[in-house]
């Protein structure tokens, strides 16, 4: 049966692509996946940092980062994020 | 702790063999952390306030304690601290190894 | 390294350190405190003696850049305190050095 895929399980099968994460507050994330744990805590390498302010997106480049995963609100796997959707 | 320590507490002073260097890349968010202690990083909570300094510990519920701590707001540097205690699960925040954007 | 020779292992061990003496502490809604900490737990809740509050209140003017709030600042004293830990942010011992 081609059923019952967890949603981690997808995430997992993320892990070395491109990924883009949205925050619940005005930041989205995007970078390589190295890893999550159960609460989606999650490291993200060569990653851009978009925040959306009244003045526009400001657009931030950051090393390996760790999100918490209380603030993640959705993941979209192999996107590299607003500029290509 | 991964490394278990002989019974008899050590002096206090005594310099300890230095653990061995955590691996290059890591994975998981704890392979994250554990390379990164005793690294400068930046943590930034969801108020938007950031804390840099060296990364001295954390714990399971993401306290963590850092040296040399600078608080940033909007990119100016409002309080130095020689140590910092943060509370973990505080609203939220997250961090990077430092190396910020180059501006 | 220096995190094992100041005899810190977690983080906690920064407010053990600090029993006794005079820290400072960030709590959510602008609000900050120096006081004595007398004792602690896993929740942050605090007792503090001697404590100087400093509240900040911030007064957006209408229509103005963000640059151009008012920040009034109002402190008061206490004599001994309990902080609910879920309050807050941060604690700084204050320098070793």
């Amino acid at each position: 049966m081609a059923s019952q895929i967890l949603p981690l399980e997808l995430i997992d099968r993320c892990i070395g692509s491109r990924i883009w994460v949205i925050m619940k507050n005005d930041r989205e994330f995007t970078g390589t996946l190295l890893g999550f744990d159960d609460f989606v805590n999650m490291v993200l390498e060569d990653v851009t940092e978009y925040e959306t302010t009244p003045q526009g997106r400001k657009k931030t480049t950051l090393n390996q980062t760790l999100l918490n995963g209380n603030n993640i609100c959705m993941l979209i796997p192999g996107s590299s994020g607003p500029e290509d959707a | 702790m991964d490394e278990s320590t002989p019974p008899p507490p050590p002096p206090p002073a005594a310099s300890e063999p230095s653990p061995p260097p955590p691996p290059s890349t890591s994975g998981s968010p704890t392979d994250f952390l554990k390379g990164v202690v005793g690294k400068r990083v930046v943590v930034r909570l969801t108020s938007g306030v950031d804390y840099r300094g060296i990364l001295s510990c954390l714990d399971g519920y993401m306290n963590i304690a850092l040296e040399q701590t600078e608080e940033h707001v909007n990119g100016r540097v409002t309080n130095r601290y020689g140590d910092a205690f943060i509370r973990g699960n505080n609203g939220t925040w997250w961090f990077n190894s430092l190396r910020t954007p180059a501006a | 390294m220096d995190a094992s020779s100041n005899g810190i292992q977690e983080p906690f061990d920064l407010i053990r350190l600090s029993l006794s003496e005079r820290v400072f502490v960030k709590l959510r809604g602008d609000r900050e405190l120096t006081g004595v900490l007398h004792a602690y737990d896993g929740h942050m809740n605090l007792i503090l003696s001697d404590v100087e509050e400093t509240i900040m209140i911030v007064d957006p003017v209408e229509g103005a850049p963000e640059s151009h709030t008012t920040v009034n600042v109002a402190k008061r004293k206490m004599e001994m305190l309990f902080v609910r830990g879920d309050g807050v942010i941060l604690v700084s011992p204050p320098s070793r050095t």
